[in-house]
């Protein structure tokens, strides 16, 4: 699984950004931009503290970027460091517990008009997400929308290749569950 | 939602499509990318800052130690190298003269206990 775009590869950019080169760093940042604040949304719920934790995580990246084996996909590397980024933040905010879910929104309730449809969509999906422990939240998200394989999101996680199975099996259970009146192709 | 097998190893477009537009933010990652590079020297001096406190932290334990260590070794040196009584290998190997010794070596018969005991305590 690599970055978003082409150019040149996470290792040339990472060799760069090791010799001081900041733009070098900056493609990596834009090229891994969209799966970090994503992962740290799936986390957080709050897309201004997400965009935190992910900042956070990039630069903790730069930090430690000595430490990383070229060998290695940069991707799940920096999804580890930005995915713990989340988890402290979220842990630093005294755990601002997730507001109890609408019923309106994750059990059906009147039909949205079509137009609203996509947006409606989005508040059950975060709404059914926030339900979720936030193991299993973070392993959907890399698995289904960030395309990272079982083992990847293993080392990701740092639990065993067949919990993270067995996580994004019940996400995908209870996110299709709470889902189950939006039939309506996405697009 | 698609339906897919449990344990599919395989992702759910679906799901997926619909999760990254839940999950995508509203501004683009240009302007996030730029938030994030406005601090990268900030961040390489705040992890030096953090390394030589790290340093500095130990600096004083390792002085401490560093002169316990000193303090110890010139001690040891001076009992050893200050013993009294030493002999030379020399010394102890030369030969005592006196008649004793002589009439040990010298004598036909085999030597009396006490002539061996004369040529031992005799200088």
């Amino acid at each position: 699984m690599g970055g978003e775009g082409g150019g040149p590869a996470d290792q040339a950019l990472v060799a760069q950004t090791l010799a001081g080169d900041r733009a070098a760093f900056g493609s990596l940042v834009e090229r891994y931009a969209g799966q970090a604040r994503r992962v740290a949304r799936a986390v957080l719920g709050d897309p201004d503290d997400a965009d935190d934790a992910a900042q956070d995580g990039f630069l903790s990246a730069l930090v430690k970027l000595g430490q990383y084996d070229a060998r290695r996909p940069f991707g799940p590397w920096l999804m580890r460091i930005v995915a713990n980024a989340a988890t402290d933040r979220r842990r630093r905010r005294n755990v601002r517990r997730v507001e109890p879910l609408d019923t309106s929104l994750v059990g059906g309730g009147p039909r949205p008009d079509a137009a609203a449809v996509r947006n409606e969509l989005g508040d059950r999906l975060r709404a059914a997400l926030a339900e979720l422990p936030e193991r299993r939240r973070k392993a959907v998200v890399l698995f289904d929308v960030e395309g990272y394989s079982h083992a990847e999101i293993a080392g990701i996680l740092g639990i065993p290749e067949g919990t993270v199975r067995s996580e994004v099996f019940h996400a995908r259970r209870r996110l299709r569950t709470l889902l189950a009146d939006f039939k309506e192709p996405i697009g | 939602m698609t339906e897919q097998p449990s344990f599919d190893h395989r992702p759910d477009p679906e799901l997926g499509a619909a999760l990254r537009a839940a999950l995508e933010p509203k501004d683009d990652h240009a302007a996030f990318a730029a938030r994030v590079l406005a601090q990268y020297d900030h961040a390489l001096d705040r992890s030096s800052v953090a390394m030589f406190d790290v340093l500095a932290s130990w600096f004083r334990p390792g002085m401490v130690a560093a002169a316990a260590a000193l303090v110890l070794g010139i001690l040891l040196g001076r009992t050893v190298f200050q013993s009294p009584d030493t002999t030379s290998i020399d010394a102890a190997m030369a030969p005592v003269e006196g008649p004793g010794l002589a009439a040990l070596v010298t004598a036909q018969d085999p030597p009396d206990a006490s002539v061996v005991f004369t040529s031992l305590v005799e200088p």
